[in-house]
């Protein structure tokens, strides 16, 4: 089942403090990510964390471009709403 | 066991062969001359300071030739191939200081003065190596000489918007020597997966884990300096996923995915190791 922006917002903030091991103060979707110190490959462990959570896989191509936790949360709903089909061509 | 292990002839003599290719190529095809091959005469004098700060951030990273040679060196001792590669890649990376240092002053925007003081306030600072190992070491040549290769690339466009030909040729010479060496550290990454998967995959993620280029925190004035860099060569944060990271995986066959598992189970190991201390430390104290 498709998870909410909220509930994915609120998995964001877990696992990056998980992975950093430090606590952000309330993480919203408009939050830079870079401005939170976690550099591309940071995000890409919680990408990764969040991916094998929630049962997805983010085309790589497409990470390079996340900027907030909008950009993220986007792109996981895109996922969520057209998985890829066993059969696709 | 192979490669990684320096008493096993044929691993060492694979490395070797790897080196000879390497070596034969480069005396072929890429061999330049900073006095002689670089087009001077073409600098334009009235080039922004922007583009020489760049050339001039370059030229700070690329002095530290001294300690990258004594640390990288070392570390591969043991392995024929990678310690001769080592000794031709401080050489050609000399050149590269020499072609910088040279259109600094050959420009006019820099006096000999002024560079030897730089010269000797960078001394001051010794860059350590980042990682224990000759694998890491070798794994951290990869993505650290293909993102310089990268930079090199952005920057070649800037330098030739502004008409300076010069330096446009230095970083585009610069460049062709970085991916080479790129290339290099792959292949020797390349054999060391065959020969031990997991191990290899683990040190990858930790690598990238904390990764960071040679210059931080030993460049004076590095967070300014880089900030030019962004905007001169049009970099920002997404080319190091897009140009450099991902391009490492795909040519060492690796997916991100292999890479997390590796990473969650070194954290995961890590947990373990600061539970087991905790209870060590609960054990001390309850027999006192």
């Amino acid at each position: 089942m498709a998870s909410s922006r909220a509930e994915l917002l609120s998995m964001f903030q877990k696992t990056a403090s998980e992975i950093t091991e430090r606590e952000f103060p309330p993480i919203s979707e408009g939050t830079v990510i870079s401005e939170l110190g976690i550099d591309s490959l940071g995000m890409l462990e919680i990408v990764g964390s969040m991916e094998r959570e929630l049962k997805v896989q983010l085309p790589d191509e497409a990470l390079a471009g996340i900027q907030t936790v909008r950009d993220l949360i986007e792109l996981v709903e895109k996922k969520q709403a057209f998985p890829p089909t066993a059969n696709a061509s | 066991m192979g490669a990684s292990d320096p008493k096993d002839t044929a691993g060492q003599a694979r490395l070797y062969e790897m080196y000879k290719t390497f070596f034969d190529k480069a005396e072929q095809e890429r061999r330049w001359n900073p006095v002689r091959d670089v087009p001077y005469d073409k600098i334009n004098k009235d080039a922004p300071e922007s583009l020489v700060v760049v050339a001039e951030t370059f030229c700070c990273v690329e002095s530290f030739l001294p300690d990258y040679v004594a640390g990288g060196i070392n570390i591969v001792r043991p392995f024929f191939g990678q310690a001769w590669f080592s000794a031709n890649w401080a050489y050609e990376e000399s050149k590269h200081s020499v072609a910088l240092m040279e259109y600094l002053l050959r420009s006019g925007r820099r006096t000999p003065e002024q560079m030897f003081d730089l010269q000797s306030k960078l001394m001051e600072t010794k860059w350590e190596l980042p990682f224990g190992t000759a694998r890491e070491m070798t794994i951290y040549g990869c993505f650290q000489e293909m993102a310089t290769f990268v930079i090199y690339v952005k920057q070649e466009l800037g330098a030739k918007q502004y008409g300076d030909e010069c330096l446009a040729a230095i970083f585009r010479l610069n460049a062709r020597d970085e991916i080479a060496h790129c290339r290099f550290y792959e292949d020797v990454v390349k054999v060391l997966l065959e020969e031990d998967r997991p191990g290899t995959l683990r040190d990858i993620a930790h690598v990238a884990k904390h990764f960071q280029m040679p210059g931080v925190g030993i460049v004076p004035d590095y967070d300014e300096r880089i900030k030019v860099m962004r905007e001169e060569g049009k970099v920002d944060r997404s080319v190091f996923l897009q140009k450099v990271f991902f391009p490492v995986l795909k040519y060492l066959d690796v997916t991100r995915q292999e890479l997390q598992e590796a990473s969650s189970r070194e954290r995961a190991a890590l947990n373990e190791d600061r539970r087991e201390s905790r209870n060590d430390e609960r054990r001390t104290r309850a027999a006192e």
